[in-house]
């Protein structure tokens, strides 16, 4: 599993990383979306998928 | 056949009415109701205004279903924002003023949002958690010995207030005026007398009286920055530009108005909640920190505190079969969202165990979902948290008076009881 990030797209709505604060981070500097782990364990693919769910831009997907 | 905005039939429900928003959530759910099931996406007379009449408004498309709010407000643009968030008709300037960035589209809308979003991720929320647990108890402090208060003003007023003035910066003298004038600027529907130039008064003279406060703290920290909203505000940069003196302002009182009503209402519906539902109140008290969580979301959707918001249609297009004419207004109703039963089983029910609640009074999950969102969960749970252990009686007296607004679901006094502290 791995995670695409389009920062294009981004429009830093925080909703991804409430659903996984151990995958997505907003960061403290500039408010850009960081991923922490662009290929996380297999046992967080519901919270992944979740959060790419929640995207309102659609900045989010998974290969 | 496409009829124009002009010749557009009204739907018989009434949603425009003076006397629709003065009636009460369950009377206005019945309308709701019947819309939900029959006529999902429906064409109405332009709402009653109490500041002014707008002769270009000819109406509005009602959104009513929880289907549908979530699709406009994540069609972010074909409805777009720009045009005005509030579904009455108000004078620009005022507009302008008072809505912020929630009023803005991409791109600046991200831009701006970007300066702000740090402060109010989980992780920050994390780092102030002891202080909003703080400002709980010190309320708290304030009333226990008491037996009786008005829980609006000394309880549900103060938790939002002290919470989002730390992390703005502004200091306790000024807190009480700003929440006051928070308050007129989201429920000026409440505001007594008829007469629209005299309520357009009131509320001019409310945000000059702010505009001079802010100004002055916006003044000071470009001095003397420090690590608060304020200095963020000032310091700010997009597209190499500094904020200029109006944007900052409009922003500081977006936070302020969103800061402070929402989580006001949602504190006193929460305890009416509670009063009214004594079963519920039971259930949670048996486990408060582990059932905490799915209480509070139960609280939020119970409350609404926000009843409507205004989309703008950018194009033409199509919604739930309907055609939609670029330039057309577009009202969520929250309120009605939250009680869909393609969505909660007996939604009028308070089920503070419901799981997964998907409630939609922070938004829809669009690009302005509500940015305080994670805010006002934790000072809903560390408020009730302090009130129901220390005082485990207290329960609103049923003379409660509600706010007759279309967009904040006010509770504008509650008389509460409990046994004070010191007695037991
Ligand atoms: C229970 C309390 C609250 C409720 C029910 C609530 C509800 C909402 C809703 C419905 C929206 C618009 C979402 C949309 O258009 O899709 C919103 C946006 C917003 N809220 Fe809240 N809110 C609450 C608390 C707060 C708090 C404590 C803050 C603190 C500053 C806050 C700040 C904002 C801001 C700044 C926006 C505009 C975001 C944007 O345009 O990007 N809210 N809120």
């Amino acid at each position: 599993m791995k995670i695409t990030h389009d920062a294009q797209r981004c429009c830093s709505s925080g909703m991804c990383e409430s659903f996984a604060p151990d995958i997505f981070e907003i960061s403290d500097d500039d408010g850009a979306l960081q991923v922490l782990d662009a290929t996380p364990d297999e046992s967080r693919r519901g919270a992944v998928e979740l959060a790419i769910a929640s995207c309102p831009t659609e900045a989010l997907s998974l290969e | 056949m496409t009829t124009t905005r002009e010749t557009r039939p009204y739907d018989v429900a009434d949603l425009s009415s003076l006397g629709f928003w003065e009636s009460t959530a369950s009377e206005r759910e019945k309308t709701f109701a019947d819309l939900r099931a029959h006529r999902p996406i429906t064409w109405h007379s332009p709402a009653e205004g109490r500041l002014m009449d707008d002769p270009n408004d000819q109406g509005f498309w009602a959104v009513v279903r929880h289907a549908d709010l979530v699709e406009v407000t994540r069609r972010h643009d074909d409805f777009i924002s720009g045009e005005g968030i509030v579904f009455d008709s108000v004078p620009p300037e005022l507009l302008d003023a008072a809505q912020g960035f929630i009023a803005m589209d991409p791109p600046r809308h991200t831009q701006v949002r970007r300066l702000l979003v740090s402060a109010f991720t989980p992780k920050q929320m994390k780092r102030i958690e002891d202080n909003v647990v703080a400002n709980a108890r010190r309320i708290v402090d304030e009333i226990a010995a008491k037996g009786q208060v008005d829980f609006v003003r000394e309880v549900a007023m103060l938790v939002p207030m002290h919470n989002i003035f730390d992390m703005m910066g502004v200091p306790e003298e000024h807190r009480l005026a700003l929440a006051k004038t928070s308050e007129t600027i989201g429920s000026y529907r409440d505001l007594p007398g008829n007469d629209p130039t005299e309520v357009v008064r009131v509320l001019t003279e409310s945000l000059i009286g702010f505009q001079v406060i802010a100004s002055e703290l916006v003044n000071q920290r470009r001095t003397n920055p420090t690590d608060d909203l304020i200095t963020s505000l000032v310091q700010a940069e997009v597209d190499g530009e500094k904020l200029s003196d109006a944007d900052i302002m409009s922003f500081f009182s977006l936070l302020m108005v969103a800061g402070n009503d929402t989580t006001r209402q949602s504190t006193a519906h929460g305890l009416q909640a509670l009063t009214d539902f004594p079963e519920q109140r039971a259930w949670l008290m048996e486990d408060i920190d582990g059932r905490m969580t799915s209480a509070v979301e139960e609280i939020v959707r119970w409350a609404t505190p926000i009843m409507t918001f205004r989309r703008t249609a950018a194009r033409d297009c199509e919604l739930g079969g309907q055609q939609i004419t670029a330039g057309d207004k577009v009202i969520l109703f929250y309120a009605s969202a939250n009680w869909d039963t393609e969505v909660f089983e007996h939604p009028g029910r308070l089920d503070l165990a419901r799981t997964p609640n998907k409630h939609i009074s922070f938004g829809g999950g669009g690009i302005h979902h509500c940015l305080g969102n994670q805010l006002a969960r934790r000072q809903l749970a560390a408020t009730f948290k302090e009130l129901l252990t220390r005082l485990p009686d207290i329960r609103s007296t049923g003379e409660q008076v509600y706010g007759a607004g279309n967009f904040f679901h006010t509770v504008a006094s509650m008389p509460a009881t409990f046994t004070p502290e010191a007695v037991r």
